[in-house]
């Protein structure tokens, strides 16, 4: 996957200015920055949700945001999304919303269908709450009931936004477990945007750091462990001062009062 | 000033102009297309359900007192002149004509209409349409596809109800209450209302109606800014862009239909 030069902004503010990153097939990549600086709309413009101003995102040799509509969802039945909130259907169950691409992708017969679900739910530790609706999960459970549907159709390559996010500990480990196992068996190319840095570090094989609307860092964790550059230092052992701004843009505080 | 102004002018045009691109963008993508018909066609009934059954209590309500309003008033007029007997024809020719089409979309906007627009926009809101284009469905194709046809086919149903149990709610006052000859209330109406005239363009207003609301109900929903208050606005313009759009077209489409243009 190449992302080439890629311009990209929101009304007046320049999210992106020329973003050039490469990420691996079969690696897991993980996505990090301060908050605020688009790693979720990098995801986002990698599916084709949104399209930038300027650049090319390369998909397995597709041009995304070249693609047609119907190609463009011929695309993303081999991706699989986590999304920050889950974003599960309210009105199915925990069973209906993991079996859902199921029945509208495949020819399965219920008895498989049933069968893969439960493999993908027990694989989340949730089996026991196939019949519960997601209003009755905590946001964690419900995000990873969103991660058993992300991958009941076995992508070619999954994007996680924030999948730590509202994880106990045991859960964060078996999760941080999951994603790097996925990852080996089926050959995935795995994208794990999140802030929990630490674990994220312990599971990716590569790094790509966004700040200042463009790629700060760009290597193996171990690269960016002993890198030097101040700004990932700042990042990597959260100083107040440095080269990213804690503020949003604004003018002087005397100013302003 | 008045290059200000004029400059103001413009940019109301060109912003309302894009409106409607959009709008018609989305319903062609939704409606035009490859598509799954044994799904397209269930997800269809269940927004029915929704949109048309479950609206049908609030048009056979107001549909009966809108006929007894009309059979009151109709008896008073008529009878200044001696004409009680022409109140069956006056009761179901301001129905079909006019009131059943009319009324019920205004009804349909504001019960079914702005239902939709939450309930889209809620989707939105929760990423539950983003999720769908990652699993690959588009959610043009399965959600709003599926509710702009259940409203273009629940709206003239709902129409022809409210015009049928209008009739009786006149038929109540004029014959029951007021004593008009229940012979001459019926036969009156039976030779005065013609199908093609009458009830025909009243189906074609009703028709034109459903698309007009649903349409404004499902692009409200789809292009809001998912926040509460985003969802809260285009609610409001699904009601406000929809009844104005209903009786502004109600007038064009008189004119055309009885005015002899």
């Amino acid at each position: 996957m190449e992302i080439r030069e890629v311009v990209f902004r929101r009304d007046q503010r320049v999210i992106y200015d020329g973003l050039t990153a490469s990420i691996p097939r079969g690696k897991i990549t993980a996505i990090v920055g301060p908050s605020g600086t688009g790693k979720t709309t990098l995801l986002r413009l990698i599916s084709g949700q949104l399209n930038p101003e300027a650049g090319d995102i390369c998909v397995d040799g597709l041009s995304v945001p070249l693609l047609t509509r119907v190609e463009l969802f011929d695309l993303r039945r081999r991706m699989g999304m986590l999304f920050q909130s889950g974003a599960l259907f309210t009105e199915l169950s925990v069973f209906e919303n993991v079996a859902f691409p199921l029945r509208v992708h495949t020819d399965l017969d219920e008895e498989l269908i049933r069968f893969v679900v439960m493999m993908k739910l027990e694989a989340v530790g949730l089996r026991g709450a196939l019949d519960l609706t997601p209003s009755e999960l905590s946001g964690g459970m419900q995000r990873r009931v969103a991660l058993a549907r992300a991958i009941v159709l076995d992508p070619e390559m999954i994007m996680y936004d924030e999948p730590f996010v509202g994880q106990d500990p045991i859960g964060l480990g078996v999760l941080l477990s999951l994603v790097k196992r996925l990852n080996q068996a089926l050959g995935l190319t795995s994208l794990v945007v999140s802030h929990d840095l630490q674990e994220t570090l312990s599971i990716a094989d590569h790094v790509i750091m966004i700040a200042n609307t463009r790629v700060a860092f760009e290597g193996s964790p171990q690269d960016m462990q002993l890198s030097e550059d101040l700004l990932v230092q700042q990042f990597l052992y959260g100083r107040p001062d440095g080269p990213v701004h804690f503020h949003f843009p604004a003018s002087p505080i005397e100013d302003a009062l | 000033m008045i290059v200000e102004w004029i400059a103001g002018i413009g940019s109301l045009t060109l912003s309302q102009l894009s409106n409607v691109g959009r709008a018609s963008l989305i319903l062609i993508q939704a409606i035009v297309g490859r598509t799954n018909a044994g799904v397209h066609w269930r997800l269809t009934i269940d927004q029915i359900y929704v949109v048309g059954v479950l609206s049908l209590s609030i048009i056979i309500v107001s549909g009966l007192f809108i006929g007894m309003v009309l059979g009151l008033q109709g008896y008073t007029i008529l009878t200044d002149y001696g004409s009680e007997q022409a109140l069956g024809q006056m009761v179901a020719l301001s129905l079909t004509r006019e009131l059943g089409p009319v009324v019920t979309a205004l009804l349909f906007a504001g019960r079914a209409g702005s239902a939709l627009t939450a309930e889209i926009g809620l989707m939105k809101a929760t990423e539950q349409l983003a999720s769908l284009e990652m699993i690959g469905i588009d959610p043009l194709r399965r959600v709003v596809a599926p509710r702009f046809w259940a409203g273009v086919i629940s709206l003239p149903i709902l129409s022809l109800i409210f015009v049928s149990i209008g009739c009786l709610g006149g038929a109540l006052i004029g014959v029951s209450w007021l004593g008009v000859d229940s012979g001459s209330f019926w036969a009156n109406m039976q030779a005065s209302v013609e199908f093609s005239d009458d009830i025909l363009n009243g189906i074609i207003k009703s028709v034109v109606f459903a698309v007009v609301v649903t349409w404004i109900a499902v692009y409200q929903g789809y292009d809001l800014v998912p926040t509460s208050e985003g969802i809260s606005r285009a609610t409001t313009k699904t009601v406000v862009h929809a009844s104005l759009a209903v009786l502004c077209l109600d007038f064009f489409l008189t004119a055309v239909m009885f005015g002899e243009i």
